[in-house]
């Protein structure tokens, strides 16, 4: 065969098949053109996306804490929207008719065809205007969807955190491609945390739509649907009545309070404040609360509980009387001899008080600071460290809510780092030693550190969630938290709780708030500052013999612990326990302080 | 001189070329932009580079390129093993490097290379191409293609391998191998698909098998023998058919009825004809194809693009498509016979070939001719890679024309 006939070859083959298609497409768009328009026009599958509700939240006795209600969302379909009625709608709707239009073209992810989401949580009256002149104004529509709803008279706003419209920064940040614009997302504290559970699953629902993209009817009667599934719900250790009552003794004020169980680390009650109102957050994100919050000197958007790295003061003195002994520097009956000051190298550090020869139970009841001057030097920073971090100080406790501060536990890298090597005197551990200085500790460490005094030893990482309840099964499951004990022997924890009782129960800093129908124990403590007034601790737990809760409240500027922290700590350990309480209502009779 | 140097640009291939890259950029644009992608920005932009890229091609003597076509394939094979140890995994199959944001798929190259050596292979010789009808040389051109296909088969990338399978015929037809041979290759495939059909299907298929052999008046017992094959081919199609992966049998059934799988296989099927069949005598017009704007298609930019353009432009759009790719193909056929350069005749019969199967199953496939191979439309379909890659292919095309007299 010579090449010009292979050349013809090919040549047929090719048209051969050219002619084939070209039968086909004739066949297809000439012939069939009606049945396969009609088919076009009404036999659509469109895919509708099913958003669940998000999990809710309980209290520990099953009341409702963060809950669902509907909302109205007003949508437009761009390819419906008549531009006429532009300047009516965007004056309903409040939005600039510049900015609708902006919104309207700027939606990502859906198409001309399909709804827009414009504007979320909108008043029933513009829903009722929109239903009446729904023929004029076509294109618009709204839809009924679940936003967050807080049916309580309390806030709880850095527990529970927002739920709010993705932006377009997480939406690009997201891993995988769950989340679409519109979407509702977890930003910060429990909301965020448990994400994944509350979430759910998203459905799809597959709809006949015509020319138009006008729903005809389901496909296949709905057979093929998936539906959604809901987002678990989280059932949390917080007692809503003692939230409740936390929060309106911290009113106005600014400080904060966590509660827990100390056999468990169950969050009780959390409170920071000054805080906000997360339902402002439930339908979008408002940028102009947003920044308001963010910029308000008092900084409400800061959570007290687990960001703030203040110096312990006084409360630390159990941990000091703790680590003396396991170091053998101290028995739990040696004494030592505190006159009203010490002095080290050329300085004198002052004490409120002489008390001549003292055990570490009688040291922590009057919070003498020279015996624990003198500790702090004996102990040295290698100790200091090593027995700070047995108390989970310098780590982050694990809280289940995001962006917990380690604090500041100082180590002798540290210091070598801070000052240089060699350039830091023993001075440094003098003050160390009373809980000044160089360390930072949040309030979430400080409960932690005295619930496992309270239980002797046992360390339990304080949580919220203690279970999640399957939507699907609707069985609860257990939440998993550690727990780790800190190896002492007895007598050491006895000799420091000892001091504890007394400083309610005896002649101690705390003795205004002791209680007749509950044995209260604590500690005040006063963080030093030099950029304004003191702050004010109390660590605590109760009963003494059988303890149910452990508590630190801080209060920013507030003055001695005893004045402020101390009061506010006791009404809600005899609270919690179901005592008649101290009658506080609004403010907190603050009773006369002592230094501690 | 300076006229010379335009002069031996391939014009029909440039202008057809440029008019094919258009319709398709246009398609795309369409079929993406209420999705808010950044396909179509890319698109046009590597359509640049790769316009300039054949450009430069079409300028390279084909001397060069024979001599350098060996080394091409053994780093092409190189990639192709690299691909299945590094590759990254796109819908279950480990076809791509990752590079800086964009999949480079390396099939695409070496499909290039492997016309290129087995050009060099037949046309290596001193006068006239090697002698094809050899059982010996038959062979060691197959093994040309074999070897990156089972490469290929590996990642596994079934229509890819489709492809590089079906350049072997038209290229050593040209070198001179027999029609009587190519009859006894393609007639097994003719009677399984027969047997695929059903009994009857099956034994017309053998009569039609056994006329045609008559008709070449071979020896009888030859005869007898390639008709005892088929028969066998067509008994064990069933065998077969079951070797097959589930989603592969699901495809070739929703070939024949699209609609036992109307949300499964058969869904693309079924709404990219009705896609085009709505699109009637002149189309609903740019960006008006509901069928397109609605994404009732997924992902219709890369492997159904066609159906935009016989949605929106129609009969006349869909047949003048068809008409340019068939213009291309028969100028590099063209190009081919015209060439005294045996090595370039040969390459160009090769890439008209790939062109060729491209277009009939991709088109096939969305008019519902074909089953659902997922290959791209060549020069319309987003993609980067098999974009470039065609653009190369027509850039040789072109030197081959500029070149044609040169031995």
């Amino acid at each position: 065969m010579e090449p010009e006939k292979r050349k013809y070859a090919i040549y047929a083959f090719c048209l051969i098949v050219f002619f084939a298609f070209v039968i086909r497409l004739a066949y297809l768009q000439l012939f069939s053109t009606e049945e396969l328009t009609k088919e076009s026009n009404k036999n659509s599958v469109k895919t509708i996306t099913l958003t669940p509700p998000r999990g809710l939240m309980y209290d520990r006795n099953g009341k409702i804490l963060v809950d669902n209600k509907p909302s109205y969302t007003v949508t437009i379909t761009p390819s419906q929207f008549d531009k006429n009625n532009l300047n009516e709608i965007s004056s309903v709707l409040e939005i600039q008719p510049e900015i609708l239009m902006e919104n309207i073209k700027s939606i990502k992810g859906t198409n001309k065809f399909n709804p827009a989401k414009i504007k979320r949580d909108v008043d029933f009256k513009v829903i009722s205007f929109i239903a009446e002149n729904k023929e004029r104004l076509s294109g618009v529509d709204y839809q009924i969807e679940a936003i967050r709803y807080y049916p309580n008279n309390f806030h709880a706003a850095h527990s529970f955190g927002y739920a709010s419209e993705i932006t377009p920064k997480q939406l690009e940040k997201q891993m995988g491609d769950y989340y679409n614009q519109g979407d509702v997302v977890g930003s910060s504290g429990l909301e965020l945390n448990y994400e994944n559970y509350l979430k759910g699953v998203k459905g799809y629902k597959f709809i006949t739509v015509d020319v138009k993209g006008r729903e005809i009817g389901g496909l296949n009667e709905g057979k093929n649907d998936i539906p959604p599934v809901n987002g678990s719900d989280l059932i949390l250790s917080m007692d809503k009545d003692l939230q409740e009552y936390a929060e309106k003794l911290m009113n106005d004020k600014r400080g904060a309070i966590i509660a827990v169980d100390p056999h468990n680390g169950e969050i009780l009650c959390f409170v920071s404040k000054p805080d906000f109102d997360v339902s402002v957050f439930a339908g979008k994100l408002d940028q102009k609360v947003y920044s308001a919050l963010a910029n308000d000197p008092d900084k409400p958007l800061f959570n007290r509980v687990t960001q703030t790295k203040y110096p312990p003061g006084s409360t630390w003195k159990m941990m000091m009387s703790l680590s003396a002994m396991a170091a053998d520097i101290i028995t739990p009956v040696s004494t030592i001899a505190c006159g009203g000051s010490f002095t080290f190298g050329n300085r004198t550090f002052e004490d409120h008080g002489a008390y001549g020869n003292i055990n570490v139970t009688r040291a922590i009841e009057v919070s003498a600071n020279v015996f624990y001057y003198k500790l702090g030097l004996q102990l040295g920073i290698d100790n200091y460290n090593k027995y700070g971090k047995m108390f989970g100080f310098g780590m982050k406790t694990g809280i289940d809510i995001p962006n917990e501060t380690s604090g500041l536990l100082p180590s002798r890298e540290y210091l070598d780092k801070r000052y240089g090597e060699n350039k830091w005197t023993q001075g440094l551990m003098v003050s160390l030693g009373i809980g000044q200085g160089e360390l930072g500790v949040s309030p979430v460490q400080m409960v932690a550190y005295t619930a496992s005094i309270a239980m002797n030893g046992l360390y339990c990482q304080p949580h919220f969630v203690s279970k999640i309840k399957n939507s699907i099964t609707n069985a609860e499951e257990f939440v998993k938290f550690e727990q780790r004990r800190i190896d002492m022997p007895q007598k050491y924890y006895d000799a420091v709780k000892k001091g504890m009782y007394l400083v309610v129960n005896g002649s101690g800093t705390a003795q205004a708030v002791k209680n007749s129908e509950f044995v209260l124990s604590g500690k005040t403590g006063t963080a030093q500052n030099s950029s304004g007034n003191n702050h004010s601790w109390f660590v605590g737990f109760a009963p003494f013999d059988d303890p149910k809760i452990a508590i630190c409240v801080l209060g920013e500027n507030a003055g001695w612990g005893a004045t402020f922290a101390a009061p506010i700590a006791a009404a809600l350990m005899v609270r919690y326990l179901g005592g008649s309480g101290y009658e506080v209502e609004g403010d907190l009779k603050i009773v006369n302080g002592v230094p501690d | 001189m300076k006229k010379n140097f335009f002069e031996g640009i391939d014009l029909v291939l440039l202008i057809i070329t440029l008019a094919i890259l258009t319709a398709g950029l246009l398609a795309i644009f369409s079929a993406t932009y209420t999705s808010g992608t950044d396909y179509f920005s890319k698109q046009i932009t590597f359509a640049l580079f790769g316009i300039l890229i054949m450009l430069v091609i079409s300028y390279i003597p084909p001397r060069i390129i024979a001599k350098s076509s060996y080394y091409f394939y053994i780093l092409a094979l190189i990639l192709l093993v690299l691909v299945l140890f590094f590759g990254k995994k796109i819908s279950g199959s480990k076809s791509w490097f990752s590079v800086g944001g964009f999949g480079i798929q390396p099939s695409e190259f070496a499909k290039i290379a492997t016309i290129l050596a087995l050009s060099n292979f037949l046309s290596s010789t001193d006068d006239g191409f090697r002698n094809v009808n050899k059982p010996v040389e038959f062979l060691k051109a197959c093994a040309f293609v074999i070897m990156p296909v089972v490469l290929i088969m590996r990642q596994p990338d079934m229509g890819t391998s489709l492809v590089f399978l079906s350049m072997i015929l038209p290229v050593l037809f040209w070198a001179g191998l027999s029609p009587y041979v190519i009859f006894v290759i393609v007639s097994p495939a003719v009677v399984a698909f027969g047997a695929f059909l059903g009994m009857n299907y099956f034994i017309a298929a053998l009569i039609l098998v056994a006329l045609i052999l008559l008709m070449f008046k071979r020896n009888i017992f030859l005869t007898a023998g390639i008709l005892v094959m088929n028969f066998v081919i067509g008994f064990s199609v069933d065998t077969l058919y079951k070797k097959l992966q589930p989603y592969q049998q699901n495809r070739i059934k929703a070939v024949f009825d699209p609609s036992t799988d109307p949300l499964g296989s058969g869904y693309n099927v079924i709404q990219s004809k009705v896609a085009i069949g709505s699109g009637g005598f002149t189309g609903k017009g740019f960006l008006q194809g509901t069928q397109t704007q609605l994404k009732f298609i997924p992902e219709q930019w890369t492997d159904f693009i066609y159906c935009m353009i016989g949605e929106e432009f129609g009969f006349i759009g869909s047949v003048a498509i068809l008409i340019l790719y068939m213009i291309i193909i028969f100028q590099l056929v063209n190009n081919s016979y015209l060439s005294k350069n045996r090595f370039l005749s040969v390459a160009c019969i090769g890439f008209s070939s790939i062109i060729f199967f491209h277009l009939v199953i991709n088109v096939g496939m969305t008019i519902g001719l074909m089953p659902v191979i997922g290959i791209p439309l060549p020069l319309m379909s987003y993609g980067i890679s098999s974009l470039l890659s065609f653009l190369v292919m027509i850039g040789i095309g072109m030197s081959a024309y500029r070149y044609r007299n040169q031995y």
